[in-house]
């Protein structure tokens, strides 16, 4: 809770690491993960850093990696991940591994190369067998089908006859070949057009898909064969089908010749195919090798390669034996730190012990808070509005509570809850399973990541859902109502009867003063709302009125609460001036205002009953008569509130009206006070300029100088009594050594109490919407039980059975798609829009920055 | 107006996607960095902070010129055909129309190469991955220009573009440069009677684009043409009449003999006559530099309206004008001419 309340308290640090022993120090700050380094040379490129060869090597490192892991995927070989952490290794060991990467990856092309032409002598044969296969068919249809022959032959005479009579001369040639079956049209179209419709085409389809060699896709492909007559026409075939990528393969006339040639392919074919499985299982044996230690060298080569990233941001120092860092880091870790700098030390050999100095700083430090699995949560709800500023109050530890409170308020249904709460705990039980799921899904991570979140949601929804007394919009009567029926009956009637006699009824009034029904029997139902309000007629008249007034007694204590944390942080940079200029006339203002209105909902709920029901006042009437100092007299013969209450409100009202300038002027007033005392002390010593003297003293301020400076930095340090630091106090977020305008501190004072004044207002009207998104809840699920799941519930018989099952299903289905889901998101957005504006705006400034220590664990997480 | 307020139901989404695309766009920072780079390693490294990433990651063996050239455009590539692939309609098809200007290119690089008698496969590693199409490795069967369009042409969707140049002459440099430049001129037509076509916004962030570039055309014909034997009249011909200067500035390009009457001719539109003036700084920014930077702007400009397809081209014409940038300052830092580095042409601040 402490750690939670305030961040870390951070130092800057400046590390002296020997040259040598530097690598191994920044590994085991890696594996701590704990310190933030600083980037030294912020205006150098990337390329013209220390360590630029290193990193480069990395990559290079890196890239093999990728080429194994592309290839050890490519063959569906299993990655061993023994999940184990290996450390950063040495300098040296990266010459090793950089030598075994090499190896493999060299070994690895060479195979695949060799894998390669085979693969494609063995893509050549296949095309060829597939052509000696096809065109057989080809020559054999020509040979069967009358037709077609007459028709070749009527072409040859009349080419013939164009060729100047010489047909008898002339032969058909042929030229066959394999092209991709996509291309096809085009060429046969394009072939077509340039030789003007003298070849003739035939082609047919492989069957099977072949393999590409280069890319190792399946690709489909057709046979062709084109007969035509020239030597001219042949350039322009083959040129076409070189233009088509086509291969063309030499196929022999006769079909000796090609059942002989294509025995001798298959052979080779079976030839090729034994070298090729060698091949193949030579890959594997490689393959499965570096897939054992794959991941871990991943691990290493990202280690490496951090390491050099952040030595690249440190400073050489001139003799260039020494390296200088800085780096934030909080200070309850500097003993941790100080031993893994040991560690290092040794590890690398070094007998220099590295040198870890705080430094004083002006610049405001990063925000750390430890969070746990169950914080992180909430924290992270509170960063999305902004990241807290140093040390100042985080609200997140109020909104572990506040935040499931709030709400439940809204979602007030003990079914509904339960559901929630189980969903959640689910995933909290089954967290360590489920956690690598997060990955795949943004929508599930969001969840997934909200686990306990929704877990507190649950149990909170499960809590009102109690006091609402509503489960799936019915109530469950635990303690017996306190109203009763009975009365208006015959006493000897048996409650059966009773039952019977009140079903037949359209209306039954209960009247709490009717002494002779005995309606209520003056016994409150003793936890929740009285059952009995369920089923009656007025019972939205009834929840309302409670749950608007609740609405607003949780908004008043919630910024009433709110107001007292920035008391606390007022109190925690020991500024007074901020205490009795803001934080007094802010209480005065909220508590004379609506504290004032919280009581009378208080008393007006013990004091007024069912009998003297009739003389309730109106409470917003009242609030609004209190300011303008109007009190009637006509009361209707009933006693006022309470005695003496004009006088306490014309007390109040006089009181909260000066709170108003008390906020707007005090501050900026005093403020102007000192800095003229201030000018005129400056005059007295003789025009010296008070800025420089105050530098130095700042710096050997000693031990807790940080923690002084850091009280300045934010929202100007204390009541100190030089007025340098008084000046830097009224600019609240000035830069330091900076004259700051008295005009521009009353511009903000003016700003910052309009806003205030206005906001309590505003703010409180704001409150009321967990009355409205409770009743929308109530509402929405009462309407799908009347509509849905009541229409099951009113059949009788196997219809009725039937009917259940179907209208349970639809209800089943909308409850959890619209009451849980819509819902439940719904209310939790409102509940973070009470937080972020109503709440945090009391108090909390976030404009800090987050500290994000150098871990390997957190680079790992990103990859 | 109400096409516009209809367009993000199409087009919405990607436009999105050219914005962020425009996004990752080069700064002034990021060039001052590059030009700082004393090897290409140092320009891997630069550019893995910008949005091309670790594009270059993968590649063994040293770093060439040639190599980032080809993975920009890779990229380029994939980038665009993520949006094309994606669009409908009238975006299709104007995106399709982006892509014709290179396929002109590609067509004229590999009649030049056959001319000159180098290998295809030479010629086609250099084409522009955005204008390839199916029937590109075959143009070497074409001599002819008849044959070009009935063999390889036809079918492509620039054969109406090159209606006007069939003939039976055989191919040689001076009807090369004539075919780009009448294909473009019809290319650039239609183009701009497409975007009317459009209309809207489109139509009118697209007409100032495009004029520009057939003014440009015009310009760099007229002046390319002085000292050849192109005849005024077939100069005139290839002017693209859809530009700023169409007609009255053509007529006057159309007689000018020398660079000083094309001067004059610019003098009549104020956004050309500071292209040729002599701007005084010393810095002597060729014509061509002076048009370059003029497009840029004038894309970049495309990029401030919204609900309108120009972002699109725009998109490509500033990726390309950063390709160059980003190959002009690695072709200095190879080859150790430091002295032009800074001549390339920033887009945005």
């Amino acid at each position: 809770m402490g750690d939670l309340f305030r961040s870390q308290e951070m130092t800057l640090c400046q590390l002296f690491l020997q040259a040598e022993a530097a690598y191994a120090c920044v590994s085991e700050l890696g594996e701590l993960g704990l310190v933030q380094f600083r980037d030294l040379k912020p205006d150098t490129n990337a390329f013209q850093r220390k360590f630029v060869n290193e990193i480069r090597r990395c990559d290079e490192m890196e890239r093999k990696l990728r080429y194994l892991e592309k290839e050890i995927r490519k063959d569906g070989i299993p990655i061993l991940d023994t999940g184990d952490n290996p450390e950063a290794p040495n300098p040296r060991e990266m010459v090793d591994l950089e030598a075994t990467l090499e190896k493999l990856e060299n070994e690895l092309r060479e195979v695949n190369a060799y894998a390669e032409s085979l693969k494609k002598n063995f893509l050549e044969l296949t095309e060829l067998k597939h052509i000696l296969r096809k065109t057989q068919t080809f020559f054999e249809e020509a040979l069967h089908d009358q037709h077609m022959t007459e028709e070749a032959v009527g072409l040859m005479t009349e080419e013939g006859m164009m060729a100047g009579g010489q047909a008898a001369g002339l032969r058909l040639q042929s030229v066959a070949g394999v092209i991709l079956r996509e291309r096809l049209p085009a060429f046969e179209r394009m072939l077509w057009r340039v030789c003007r419709g003298n070849v003739f085409l035939k082609q047919a389809e492989i069957d099977t898909a072949l393999e590409d060699p280069a890319t190792g896709d399946k690709v489909l492909k057709s046979v062709f064969i084109i007969f035509f007559q020239g030597e001219q026409l042949k350039t322009r075939v083959k040129k076409i089908c070189e233009g088509f990528r086509a291969t063309l393969y030499p196929c022999p006339d006769s079909q000796a010749e090609r059942r002989e040639m294509a025995i001798s392919v298959m052979t080779r074919i079976e030839d090729l195919n034994t070298v090729l499985n060698t091949t193949v299982d030579h890959r594997m044996r490689v393959l499965m090798a570096a897939a054992k230690n794959l991941r871990l060298w991943f691990i290493k080569v990202g280690k490496i390669k951090a390491i050099y990233h952040t030595l690249n941001m440190f400073n050489v120092e001139a003799t260039n034996k020494c390296l200088i860092a800085e780096a934030w880091c909080a200070v309850d870790d500097l003993d941790k730190i100080h031993l893994a700098l040991r560690r290092g030390t040794e590890r690398a050999g070094s007998s220099i012990p590295p040198i870890l100095n705080r430094m004083s700083t002006r610049e405001m430090p990063p925000t750390y808070f430890r969070v746990n699995k169950l914080t992180s949560g909430f924290q992270s709800i509170i960063d999305a509005y902004g990241v807290a500023s140093y040390r100042e109050a985080n609200p997140s530890p109020f909104a572990i509570v506040t935040f499931p409170f709030l709400f439940a308020v809204m979602y007030g249904d003990f079914g509904h809850g339960t559901l929630m709460f189980l969903a959640a705990l689910w995933m909290v039980l089954r967290e360590k399973q489920l956690a690598p799921t997060a990955k795949l899904s943004e929508i599930w991570a969001t969840f997934f990541n909200g686990r306990y979140i929704i877990l507190m949601m649950g149990a909170f929804s499960i809590y009102t859902g109690l006091i609402y007394n509503d489960c799936f919009s019915r109530s469950v009567n635990i303690f017996g109502s306190g109203w009763s029926v009975r009365g208006q009956f015959n006493q000897s009637l048996t409650p059966d009867q009773i039952r019977t006699q009140v079903r037949g009824i359209e209306s039954l009034q209960l009247n709490p003063n009717d002494a002779q029904a005995k309606a209520w029997r003056a016994n409150p139902y003793p936890f929740g709302l009285d059952p009995v309000w369920q089923v009656s007629g007025n019972k939205i008249t009834f929840t309302n009125s409670i749950k608007m007034k609740t609405s607003v007694v949780l908004g008043v204590i919630h910024m009433l609460f709110g107001v007292f944390v920035s008391l606390t942080n007022h109190l925690h940079r020991r500024d007074m001036l901020s205490v009795v200029g803001e934080f007094v006339p802010q209480v005065l203002f909220l508590l004379g205002m609506f504290g004032y209105l919280v009581i009378l909902i208080l008393y007006k709920w013990a004091v007024y009953s069912g009998r003297n029901s009739n003389c309730a006042p109106n409470l917003l009437i009242g609030l609004i008569n209190m300011f303008l100092f109007r009190y009637d007299k006509a009361t209707n013969g009933c006693p006022p509130i309470y005695t003496g209450y004009q006088g306490l409100q014309t007390f109040l009202v006089l009181l909260i009206i000066p709170c108003a300038p008390w906020m707007l002027l005090v501050k900026p007033l005093i403020l102007r006070r000192r800095q003229q005392m201030l000018a005129r002390g400056g005059a007295m010593m003789g025009h010296q300029q008070p800025q420089p003297q105050m530098q130095p003293d700042a710096g050997v301020d000693g031990g807790d100088q940080t923690e002084l400076g850091m009280g300045q930095q934010q929202d100007g340090g204390n009541n100190i009594h030089d007025g340098d630091k008084a000046v830097d106090m009224g600019a609240g977020y000035g830069d330091h050594g900076e004259e700051v305008d008295i005009g521009e501190v009353f511009v903000h004072q003016a700003i910052h109490t309009i806003e205030y004044c206005l906001s309590c207002i505003s703010n409180t009207a704001s409150y009321l919407r967990l009355w409205a998104l409770s009743l929308a809840h109530a509402q929405l699920s009462e309407v799908l039980w009347g509509m849905v799941l009541a229409i099951g519930l009113k059949r009788e018989g196997f219809g009725g059975c039937l009917a259940l099952f179907v209208a349970f299903s639809f209800w089943a289905l909308l409850t959890v798609v619209v009451l849980l889901l819509m819902e439940g998101l719904s209310a939790f957005l409102h509940a973070l829009r009470l937080h972020w504006v109503e709440f945090m705006n009391k108090f909390y400034k976030g404009e800090g920055y987050k500290f994000e220590p150098f871990s390997f664990a957190r680079a790992e997480l990103e990859m | 107006m109400f096409s516009e307020s209809m367009f993000s139901v199409d087009a919405g989404y990607l436009e999105g996607l050219a914005r962020g695309f425009k996004g990752g766009i080069l700064k002034k920072t990021d060039y001052y960095n590059l030009t700082q780079c004393e090897t290409l390693e140092d320009l891997k490294l630069h550019l893995q902070s910008t949005d091309y990433g670790h594009f270059l990651a993968n590649e063994a063996g040293p770093l060439t010129v040639s190599v980032i050239e080809e993975r920009l455009k890779e990229k380029l590539i994939i980038e665009f055909n993520h949006l094309r692939t994606q669009a409908t309609g009238y975006l299709a098809e104007f995106m399709d129309y982006i892509t014709y200007s290179y396929m002109i290119d590609n067509v004229v690089l590999l009649l030049s190469g056959i001319l000159h008698d180098r290998p295809i496969k030479e010629m086609l590693a250099k084409c522009h991955p955005m204008g390839t199409f199916e029937q590109m490795e075959a143009i070497h069967i074409a001599t002819t220009t008849r044959e070009l369009y009935d063999a390889v042409l036809v079918d492509t969707p620039l054969a109406p573009y090159f209606a006007d140049c069939i003939n039976e002459e055989d191919l040689n440099e001076m009807n090369i440069e004539i075919i780009r430049n009448t294909l473009y001129k019809a290319y650039l037509e239609d183009f701009s009677a497409f975007c009317q076509q459009i209309g809207g916004t489109t139509a009118e962030v697209m007409q100032e684009v495009l004029a520009f570039e057939a003014d440009r055309r015009a310009f760099m014909i007229t002046i390319n043409s002085f000292g050849t034997e192109l005849l005024k009249e077939d100069r005139k011909k290839l002017y693209p009449a859809c530009g700023r200067l169409y007609p009255g500035g053509l007529e006057m390009l159309a007689q000018a003999e020398e660079v000083e009457q094309v001067k004059l001719v610019a003098d009549y539109f104020a956004e050309y006559r500071v292209m040729f003036e002599d701007d005084g700084t010393g810095m002597d920014k060729t014509l061509e530099d002076k048009f370059f930077e003029h497009e840029v702007r004038l894309n970049v400009r495309a990029f401030m309206q919204q609900f309108h397809y120009g972002v699109f081209y725009s998109l490509v014409k500033l990726k390309e004008q950063e390709i160059r940038n980003i190959i002009w300052i690695a072709e200095c830092v190879s080859q150790r001419h430091r002295a032009k580095i800074e001549a390339y042409i920033p887009i945005l601040e």
